[in-house]
């Protein structure tokens, strides 16, 4: 017990003369510094922006001010940062950069919402105080030396024979307060004796608030956090889910516009060119048949693979697209449909995938008799699709591909499928889907 | 023949005319979407339309609206939709009011210039021209229903091609059975479905179609 206490007395009392230490105290200087400076730049600027755009003409200046603002606002946090890793070896990831947007106005507006931008500033302001302290830190370290060192001035400067004896005067900065006046080689001993404890305390206070500015500088500016990093990884892939979808579509119709079309024509003219063709041109005849066979054959095919990728029908709503499923399925299906507002094209599209899967997976194992197909908006801003069959049920979420691609599928827009089929049947597969990828459900 | 072709695509509008003046017929117009084709035919009064589902503006169904309402303004004209899909509610909404003067086919189907030609030919005398396609997914349709499952696969066979529009004739070459075997067919046919046997091709059809029902079932919410 009493070597523990020793030994917390000793790393106390040693700490003033660690490498750490003055590490630490040269960040309270430059980073202190560099953070009063900073606030003063920020805030006059800021201010400036923020009074100038309330008035109605200003209102270009202020908020080009306010931007310039931003933008040194992220500068000043890439520097605090910087001297943070250099001096402390603490590291803050930088935020994600600035993603300009689209226009005039639209860079505008991005730059106005640059929320680690806004953190920044956040961080400046509280770093006042937070540089103040840090300062402090440096006046108590530095009165404390110049007490240690009064018994030695006093032997090399005061101990004159016959020569005035004025006090020495040792300083001891706030709080404690003070003078210590020495008369003697013996009275500087209480003052050296201060200047140990000033040069401690200032060592642990420049620690301390070091470690707190570290702390502060991790929350704002460094990457948002958790929750604010989900909900923009939730808004890029819904974003990136409809741009697919949009990008297939467009796909389709540039099959449609483009080769369906030229097939379409090519094999027309060649079934012109087969009817002017004379009988005894057989060799050319037959060359023409088999170019005639195979652009129809190219064309069946293109069709389906368009259909694949976006089902035209989707363009008349869901319930059209699937009574045509419905009406092209081998088991007798009948579709009931109650949507009301519209989803988005990217969940149309998947809700059809999903009905086209269930009723292919349905005809392929389930010896039914009839399929039913559900769709309804289930609450507002919630899609379900029910699948339903009178088979012999043991379809398995686990086994099989197609479920497990379902499955994957939807949760691609955070949607659910839950299978019940238990063997001996009925199936009924049920997809929740949102109505628009990055919706709530 | 008088034709009106309503068609986006250049190479195909004009592969059209060409294939259609070739064979004697008369194209009075060449138009892009559904609002000149309604123009068109009410200006020139043709036979029959060749219309293209998928037009501009917004490259969805505008044809088969167009279509639709020339049904409704200009029933004289026949009109053969013409598509790269078949879509079943398609060709239900072109058939609820009837099957006279109606044709709905592939885009492929153009590659035989003989068979294109004959089939818009019926439509312009108030027949049938179904593709093939067409008439396989109102039998799915209509079977889900049950009432099919009384005929026989050869019957079925006549049946679909009936639905396409073929004469008996045409379904005997098709078939490669005599004239005789598919009269006596089609008369089972229609002893088994309950409907009066008639003498023209056209009341057949439209027999027929009325049997399948264009309409899908749906119950609309």
């Amino acid at each position: 017990m009493e070597q523990e206490i020793r030994r917390v007395a000793e790393l106390i009392v040693r700490a003033p003369l660690t490498r750490r230490n003055w590490r630490d105290l040269l960040y309270c200087g430059v980073g202190g510094f560099a953070g009063i400076a900073g606030f003063w730049a920020l805030v006059l600027v800021l201010l400036a922006g923020l009074t100038i755009s309330a008035s109605v003409l200003g209102t270009v200046v202020g908020l080009l001010l306010i931007t310039v603002a931003l933008r040194f606002s992220r500068r000043l946090g890439a520097l605090h940062r910087r001297l943070l890793k250099r001096l402390l070896g603490r590291q803050v990831e930088a935020p994600p950069p600035f993603q300009p947007g689209t226009g005039i106005l639209g860079r505008l507006d991005k730059r106005l919402r640059d929320r680690p931008a806004w953190r920044g500033v956040w961080y400046t302001l509280i770093k006042l105080p937070v540089a103040a302290v840090q300062f402090y830190s440096i006046v108590l370290t530095a009165c404390g030396l110049i007490d240690v060192s009064f018994p030695v001035i006093w032997v090399l400067f005061h101990n004159h024979s016959g020569g005035p004896q004025h006090p020495l005067t040792g300083f001891v900065p706030i709080p404690f307060g003070g003078n210590i006046d020495a008369t003697s080689w013996l009275g500087t001993f209480p003052a050296a004796v201060a200047g140990v404890a000033c040069v401690v305390a200032g060592a642990w206070l420049a620690r301390g608030i070091n470690a707190a500015d570290a702390r502060l500088a991790r929350g704002l500016l460094g990457p948002t956090s958790m929750a604010e990093r989900v909900s923009e990884l939730e808004r890029t892939r819904a974003l990136a889910v409809d741009d697919s979808a949009a990008a297939l579509r467009r796909v389709e119709r540039d099959l449609h516009d483009g080769a369906q079309m030229r097939l379409a024509a090519l094999a027309m003219n060649l079934g012109m060119a087969r009817e002017k063709l004379s009988d005894d041109d057989a060799t050319v005849r037959e060359l023409i048949d088999a170019a005639h066979r195979n652009a129809v054959d190219a064309l069946a095919d293109l069709r389906d693979l368009a259909r694949g990728i976006h089902p035209p029908v989707l363009d008349n709503g869901l319930a059209s697209a699937l009574d045509s499923l419905a009406a092209i399925s081998a088991i007798p299906a009948t579709v009931t449909a109650e949507i009301g507002e519209r989803p988005a094209p990217a969940i149309e599209t998947i809700a059809y995938f999903c009905a086209a899967e269930l009723i292919a997976n349905a005809t392929k194992h389930s010896y039914a008799n009839q399929i039913k197909i559900n769709i309804f908006s289930e609450r507002a801003g919630v899609l379900r699709l029910e699948v339903a069959d009178d088979g012999i049920g043991g379809a398995d979420q686990a086994h099989g591909t197609g479920l497990a691609g379902l499955a994957q599928r939807v949760s691609t827009v955070d949607g659910h499928i839950d299978v019940a089929s238990p063997a001996g049947g009925p199936t009924k597969v049920t997809v929740q889907l949102p109505l628009r990828a990055g919706g709530d459900m | 023949m008088r034709v009106v072709i309503a068609e986006d695509a250049a190479l195909l509008r004009e592969g059209l005319t060409r294939l259609l003046e070739d064979r004697g017929h008369a194209v009075c117009a060449a138009v892009t979407d559904g609002e000149s084709l309604l123009t068109a035919v009410a200006e020139h009064q043709p036979d029959v339309a060749v219309v293209d589902i998928r037009m501009p503006p917004t490259h969805t169904d505008e044809g088969l609206r167009a279509a639709l309402r020339m049904r409704q303004d200009f029933p004289g004209t026949g009109v053969l939709m013409f598509s790269q899909y078949i879509e079943t509610s398609y060709s239900a909404q072109l058939l609820e009011g009837g099957a006279a003067g109606v044709g709905y086919l592939l885009k492929d189907r153009v590659a035989n210039v003989a068979e294109f030609a004959a089939a818009l030919q019926r439509v312009a005398e108030g027949g049938t021209a179904l593709d093939p396609e067409v008439v396989s997914q109102l039998f799915r349709a209509s079977r889900q229903r049950g009432g099919l499952s009384t005929l026989t696969p050869r019957e079925r066979q006549v049946l679909a091609l009936m639905a396409e529009g073929r004469s008996n004739a045409g379904i005997a070459t098709e078939l490669v059975v005599s004239g005789g075997a598919v009269e006596k067919h089609v008369a089972s046919i229609f002893g088994k479905l309950g409907l009066p046997p008639g003498e023209s091709d056209n009341r057949r059809v439209l027999a027929v179609l009325r049997y399948l029902g264009g309409k899908p079932q749906r119950q609309d919410g």
